[in-house]
């Protein structure tokens, strides 16, 4: 018993005062591919709080600039600022030097805009997509304080565990031998990945509660390639801002809203 | 750390066209730190069915024993063998007998069942640790991969699949789930189950 | 309760207790200077209010809110205005601590005198005001000192609906129906159900119907709420929010009701 008069006296001293969090987690998964002269990022629409949709059409993918695509997924709030801020840093770029920042430039920022909040971290996975300046399609994921490395492709957020391995399998090759003679393809076609961008977004949505509502797939296509397999598609927008770069196009399609 | 994640190990159950197939991993580990390679989790019960355990090692063992020493029991006093619908009941209720102290495994059971006119229907079913069945027409997922499994699971099953697709499709299934877990791998094994045949293969597969 | 099946049965998690339920060990907390003691951060809601809930209609928004100001479960004023009108084009409506949201109201009445001073013929649109919310909000939590409320904002400019939420966290989303509080779990999925597809063809009529039962619902089932409420429209006449209303109820079923309280024949 003294053990408990202590004990009581001892919060007696420190009330219990429940700490403010500042963080919380709003759902959703995202997902970039690179191809050989084109990437593809995409993200759901949902965004979430607990077992309550907040809303059912919340864009979680940001064109950036002609040819940079990023992607947030966590605490919404802190990815929304983490966008405006990562925006206002090319906008004075472009101010400085009178053209787009580099894709591989805006993912060294992102990691140093990352990290400089390491001990108050954005709560937030990015996934930035684009085309470097040799014209190749690229994909770059971050971790939340600033890890970065450069894929072929890359799942994040709530879906992260259901895609991922899909992606090995289908997008990698993992655990697949090529016939005799042959050898897998290093990247594959644009036609191809939107199927797979599809697939994974149907089969994360059938499965997890957080994951769902709406699709938004962001194509980024390299100078001067010929948009084979990409025009008349249904839900197809271009969002391109210049004439004689890369393209920006954007394609919505519906998820299961249960 | 959960006592479910402590061993580690996965299984996947599907349904073919006329055929099951179940498959394990092979690893038994003490948290991070790999054990065995050669783990058996996955076990016959009759001709026409097969069980997974995946789960604590010790409870697997234990409820190998009293699956084995109830089914016995079943087919004396019955004088047949059992059917898998019945096994999978017989799993839950002896599972929930245990509701608040429960074995920590999550059953997964593949079979072939007798259809009255004299024909074998696929069968496949799971529970959770305290005997909650589910019996799905596609495939069942348990263990330390089982969020993985179900997403590639959900990407590459299709119905009705001849036995040698099907045995394609849950190996690439459980492989490329595994390999993204850390509490999973080391080795796989798959059975499938048609009319006239069980085929069991050892899948060469990472061993990191 | 924990309501992930998976969970049950397992060893119970000590690091982890949602509810309090059991004596948790606890570490001393963090060093602090000798000033830590007059410096407070971290608080609680006081005086709350609860749900406000907001609908896109045929001309605009409509909001609502009850006039009830709570001091923990006692109805302390019963009479405090929830919602709020900003300049020609907008109004906002608060639950959470009142005090926060009085200060709300006077960092907004500053900015909209700051803006008319400049007398450049702008007005602030709803999604700037919003804008200029969700960054208060944000800026308050990262500080770890957050004013803490959920916002709804609604408004009509230049022939445009908006209608946008911000909370505590910086947390900020739109769509055709909102609600704060039990709202969201109790009124969001009436006014899902009667709003979306019909925003365009909704009659203030109907609008205010929907609000109205809604919040009828919530009157019921949410020990905190009043059965006097306000509705505010904004659509291209301007904002008006209403005289106090008072909502008819119906409580003749509860004499049928046996099992609770005193009454337990």
């Amino acid at each position: 018993m003294p053990d408990m008069v202590n004990l009581s006296a001892h919060s007696q001293q420190h009330p219990q005062q429940r700490q403010f969090n500042p963080y919380t987690e709003n759902g959703g998964t995202i997902l970039a591919i690179a191809g050989a002269d084109f990437s593809v990022i995409a993200g759901d629409t949902r965004q979430s709080e607990g077992y309550s949709i907040q809303t059912r059409y919340a864009p979680k993918v940001f064109r950036l600039t002609d040819r940079a695509v990023l992607a947030v997924n966590g605490f919404a709030a802190d990815g929304n600022m983490f966008v405006k801020k990562v925006r206002q840093r090319l906008e004075w770029y472009r101010h400085a030097h009178a053209k787009d920042m580099p894709l591989r430039a805006i993912a060294r920022l992102i990691q140093t805009m990352l990290y400089s909040r390491r001990f108050f971290p954005f709560y937030v996975y990015n996934i930035l997509a684009g085309i470097e300046e040799d014209g190749s399609g690229a994909v770059y994921s971050f971790d939340p304080v600033g890890s970065y490395e450069r894929e072929a492709c890359r799942a994040a957020g709530a879906g992260q565990s259901l895609v991922q391995p899909f992606l090995d399998n289908q997008i990698y090759f993992k655990n697949q031998k090529a016939a005799h003679g042959t050898s897998h393809p290093a990247h594959l076609p644009l036609n191809t990945v939107l199927s797979l961008v599809i697939d994974s977004f149907t089969s994360a949505t059938e499965r997890h509660i957080e994951v769902g509502d709406g699709l938004e797939i962001y194509v980024v296509l390299s100078k001067g390639r010929p948009m084979h397999g990409l025009e008349g598609l249904r839900g197809m927008e271009e969002v391109t801002t210049t004439n004689d770069g890369e393209r920006v196009f954007v394609i919505r399609r519906d998820l299961k809203k249960d | 750390m959960s006592i479910m994640q402590l061993n580690g190990g996965s299984v996947v159950a599907m349904v073919g066209k006329d055929c099951v197939g179940i498959a394990t991993d092979m690893r038994l580990g003490n948290q991070a730190l790999g054990i065995s390679s050669e783990f058996q989790r996955v076990f016959p019960l009759t001709d026409r069915i097969y069980y997974g355990l995946p789960g604590l090692a010790t409870d697997v063992a234990t409820l190998r024993e009293r699956f084995r020493y109830r089914v016995n029991m079943y087919t004396i006093k019955e004088e047949r063998e059992i059917e898998p619908e019945t096994f999978a009941h017989l799993v839950s209720s002896t599972l929930y007998e245990h509701r608040f102290g429960p074995y920590f495994v999550e059953p997964v059971i593949a079979g072939l069942s007798k259809t009255p006119s004299g024909g074998l229907k696929p069968f496949i079913a799971a529970t959770d640790l305290i005997g909650c069945l589910n019996f799905a027409k596609d495939f069942v997922v348990a263990g330390t991969a089982s969020e993985k499994l179900f997403g590639v699971a959900e990407g590459l099953w299709e119905p009705d699949l001849e036995p040698e697709d099907l045995f394609e499709t849950i190996s690439q299934t459980l492989m490329n789930a595994v390999d993204r877990d850390a509490y999973s791998g080391w080795g796989c094994t798959v059975h499938i189950l048609t009319k006239d045949q069980v085929i069991t293969r050892t899948l060469k597969a990472r061993m990191d | 309760m924990d309501h992930f099946p998976t969970n049950w049965g397992r060893p119970r998690n000590d690091a982890i207790d949602l509810y309090g339920t059991y004596p948790i060990h606890s570490r001393p907390g963090p060093t602090t200077d000798a000033f830590s003691d007059g410096v407070q951060r971290t608080q609680q809601p006081i005086v709350t209010g609860t749900s406000v809930l907001a609908i896109k209609y045929k001309d605009g928004i409509m909001m609502a809110a009850d006039t009830l100001a709570s001091y923990g479960s006692l109805a302390r004023f019963k009479s405090i205005q929830r919602l709020h009108s900003v300049g020609e084009h907008t109004v906002i409506g608060a639950s959470g601590d009142l005090s926060d949201y009085q200060y709300i109201q006077s960092l907004l009445d500053e900015v909209m005198i700051e803006e008319f001073s400049a007398a450049d013929g702008h007005s602030l649109s709803p999604d700037e005001i919003h804008e200029f919310l969700s960054r208060v909000m944000y800026s308050r939590r990262s500080q770890m000192n957050p004013l803490w409320n959920s916002i709804l904002v609604g408004g009509f400019k230049n022939g445009k609906r908006f209608l946008a939420y911000v909370d505590l966290l910086g947390t900020t989303y739109s769509a055709s129906t909102l609600a704060t509080g039990y709202g969201s779990y109790i009124a969001q999925p009436l006014l899902r159900k009667a709003v979306e597809g019909n925003e365009d063809t909704l009659t203030e009529e109907q609008a205010r119907s929907i609000l109205t039962q809604s919040l009828r619902v919530l009157f019921y089932r949410d020990a905190r709420s009043l059965n006097k409420y306000q509705i505010a429209t904004i659509n291209a006449q301007g904002t008006h929010i209403s005289d106090p209303v008072t909502l008819d109820t119906e409580w003749s079923f509860a004499e049928g009701i046996r099992g609770y309280g005193s009454q337990t024949k």
